[in-house]
């Protein structure tokens, strides 16, 4: 640790979302491997990696989830697992997460008042940021795949949150939502949120302020879509992605 | 018809059904050790030895009677100890001291009918009727023995009255404490598992909500329905309404009509406590189940030995010797009793055996609710 530190920069005292040395071991395979970062509040960071190379493990870590089998995670300045800071932290799992049996509206309602929510306001307002104020009383389970991913979007987003954790968001979305999506992100941000989201399209990587390559546990590379391309010396992030991670990809 | 895709489709079952392990076991071993345990139930059970009491207001003949009535029962086993009156026999019985008591007729006389009574708990009519039939053998063999005596008629009553003729009265607070309890669980148990396999018990986890309130949210939601449902059930089994005829519809009435002693109110205590049991049990057992199959697939190990242990289809007295420590350990047999102390002996909340009744069904909702809350996986309690 030691070593990790004195060769990074020192600490953003600031950070939004830190991890120290994380950790996470199923038996013998290590799904995160010894990750440290610090992310600044109001930022858009994209964690990039195949499927199985430990994103939704280092989100769930990130989020408390799950209890690292060594190093430390923190949102706000807070180490996670902590109860109170998941009142600030908003997470979009890969799966919906949402009952099929209720209509949008019930689906927000609750979310909001499990975060404790009172105003009403607040559910009308996420409800129509991701365009679904018009199908409140519709059922969840008979919305299109499209509309049910944005409902999911906006009971993560009913407590305004100022950290948002979000596990594959545009998987299985159309590309107009796509864009819609990537919009709403931008104006959170532009709000302060710091948002941290894991995918595998490397297209829409570049939207991201920052990139994290994440390959076998381990974030291999970290900085702009530029600076990435650059340091590879290739023309796109895919490529940049397999160079950057040509040696670890061998270890496992 | 293509032979050949029906093959491919009978592999892929083969396939499937080879590697659920689960399913191969309820398919080849579950039904094994049900007919064994049922054969050993029925096989090995037991018909207790009548330890019975006798009340003989008829002086020396009755003696003889007496003596000839515990020398049949000794030989199989059982006992006969006089006992000074009526009183004293109830008392026995109340306590458990002795099964029967057998109240002889004031006179006794070679060539006079004579009438004994047959004097039970109440509590278990199914299995009370075994000691009965013993002792009325027992009777017949004793006067048989007396030279003259007429073969006596024998009348059967109860501790709580004269049982009643209705044939579902024995089987009533058995069978409906058994299906709140079944129909509780399995409800509860899939929809927790749904909210574990669609991702929401994640998300909700990931909220500042407690295990507890989860827990506790789920038995408010289903308890209500378990309310509902007992409520109707039991108005159902209880009631009896006349509807009169209108025009040509014959008059009839809706409802089983069944003979309660005690407060309805208090049956229905009895079953929504252990319905809320078993609503702890669903969330519980849902943590080992990945789908719904799975749910049910708990059902012979869950329900079906409480349903043969707990008095529902088996007297529990007549049970093998080895089962019997099992039957403490299931929850409807206090569910049962509990009924049983309510429908038949009229029990209110001040009697003892109500009281441990519900304190058990409370402890064991109490004890699952817990380790449902500790099983909901998640590292911030």
């Amino acid at each position: 640790m030691a070593v990790q530190a004195g060769q990074s920069m020192a600490p953003d005292p600031g950070a939004a979302v830190r991890a120290s040395d994380l950790v996470k071991t199923f038996g013998s395979i290590r799904a995160v491997d010894g990750v440290s970062f610090d992310l600044a509040a109001g930022r858009i960071y994209g964690l990039l990696g195949p499927n199985g190379s430990g994103k939704t493990t280092l989100i769930r870590l990130l989020t408390g989830m799950a209890r690292p089998t060594a190093g430390r995670a923190e949102v706000l300045g807070v180490p996670m697992p902590s109860r109170a800071v998941l009142a600030r932290i908003g997470y979009m799992t890969q799966s919906d997460g949402i009952y099929p049996g209720l209509t949008v509206g019930e689906n927000a309602r609750f979310f909001a008042a499990v975060y404790g929510v009172r105003e009403r306001g607040q559910v009308d307002d996420a409800l129509s940021v991701v365009d679904l104020a018009d199908r409140v009383d519709a059922v969840a389970g008979t919305l299109s795949g499209g509309q049910r991913r944005r409902l999911s979007l906006a009971c993560a987003l009913v407590h305004r949150p100022p950290v948002l954790f979000l596990d594959e968001p545009t998987v299985g979305i159309d590309p107009l939502l796509r864009v819609e999506f990537w919009a709403h992100f931008r104006s959170l941000a532009a709000g302060g949120t710091t948002i941290v989201l894991s995918s595998h399209v490397m297209d829409e990587a570049d939207r991201c302020d920052e990139l994290l390559f994440v390959r076998s546990g381990k974030v291999i590379a970290r900085g702009t879509g530029r600076e990435l391309r650059d340091r590879a010396g290739t023309p796109d992030l895919e490529q940049a992605f397999l160079s950057l991670g040509a040696d670890v990809g061998a270890t496992r | 018809m293509s032979g050949r895709r029906v093959v491919a489709i009978f592999r892929r079952v083969v396939q499937e059904i080879r590697r659920d392990h689960r399913s191969v076991a309820l398919l080849l071993v579950v039904p094994v050790v049900m007919t064994g345990l049922i054969a050993f139930i029925v096989r090995e059970g037991q018909s207790p030895a009548v330890g019975a009491v006798v009340v003989n207001p008829a002086g020396p003949p009755g003696l003889v009677v007496a003596a000839a009535l515990g020398a049949a029962l000794e030989a199989d086993g059982g006992s006969a100890t006089l006992v000074a009156d009526e009183a004293a026999a109830r008392a026995a019985i109340e306590d458990g001291s002795a099964s029967v008591a057998v109240l002889l007729p004031a006179e006794i006389a070679p060539g006079v009918a004579m009438t004994v009574t047959i004097l039970t708990n109440g509590l278990d009519p199914a299995g009370e009727a075994t000691q009965v039939a013993a002792v009325g053998r027992a009777m017949l063999a004793a006067t048989a023995s007396v030279t003259g005596m007429v073969t006596p008629t024998i009348e059967r009553t109860t501790l709580y009255g004269v049982p009643s003729d209705d044939p579902m009265a024995p089987f009533a607070p058995a069978i409906l404490g058994f299906l709140a309890y079944f129909f509780v669980y399995i409800l509860t148990g899939i929809s927790f598992l749904r909210e574990r396999t669609g991702g929401t018990l994640e998300r909700l986890m990931a909220t500042p909500v407690a295990r507890g309130e989860v827990v506790g949210g789920y038995l408010l939601g289903f308890g209500l329905f378990a309310t509902l449902q007992v409520a109707i059930l039991l108005a159902w089994g209880f009631g009896s309404v006349e509807i009169p005829a209108l025009g040509p519809l014959p008059s009839f009435s809706v409802g089983l009509g069944l003979p309660i002693a005690g407060s309805p109110l208090l049956a229905f205590i009895v079953v929504v406590v252990a319905a809320l049991g078993a609503v702890s049990l669903g969330i519980f057992l849902s943590t080992f189940a990945r789908t719904e199959l799975q749910v049910v697939q708990f059902i012979p190990i869950v329900i079906v030995p409480q349903f043969l242990l707990c008095g529902v289809l088996f007297p529990i007295s007549s049970l093998p010797e080895i089962l019997q420590p099992l039957v403490g350990l299931m929850p409807l047999t206090y569910a049962v009793d509990g009924m049983r102390q309510v429908l038949i002996a009229g029990a209110d909340l001040g009697a003892a055996a109500l009281q441990t009744d519900l304190a058990v069904l409370t402890a064991v909702a109490v004890f699952f609710a817990t380790i449902a809350s500790l099983t909901i996986r998640r590292e911030v309690a």
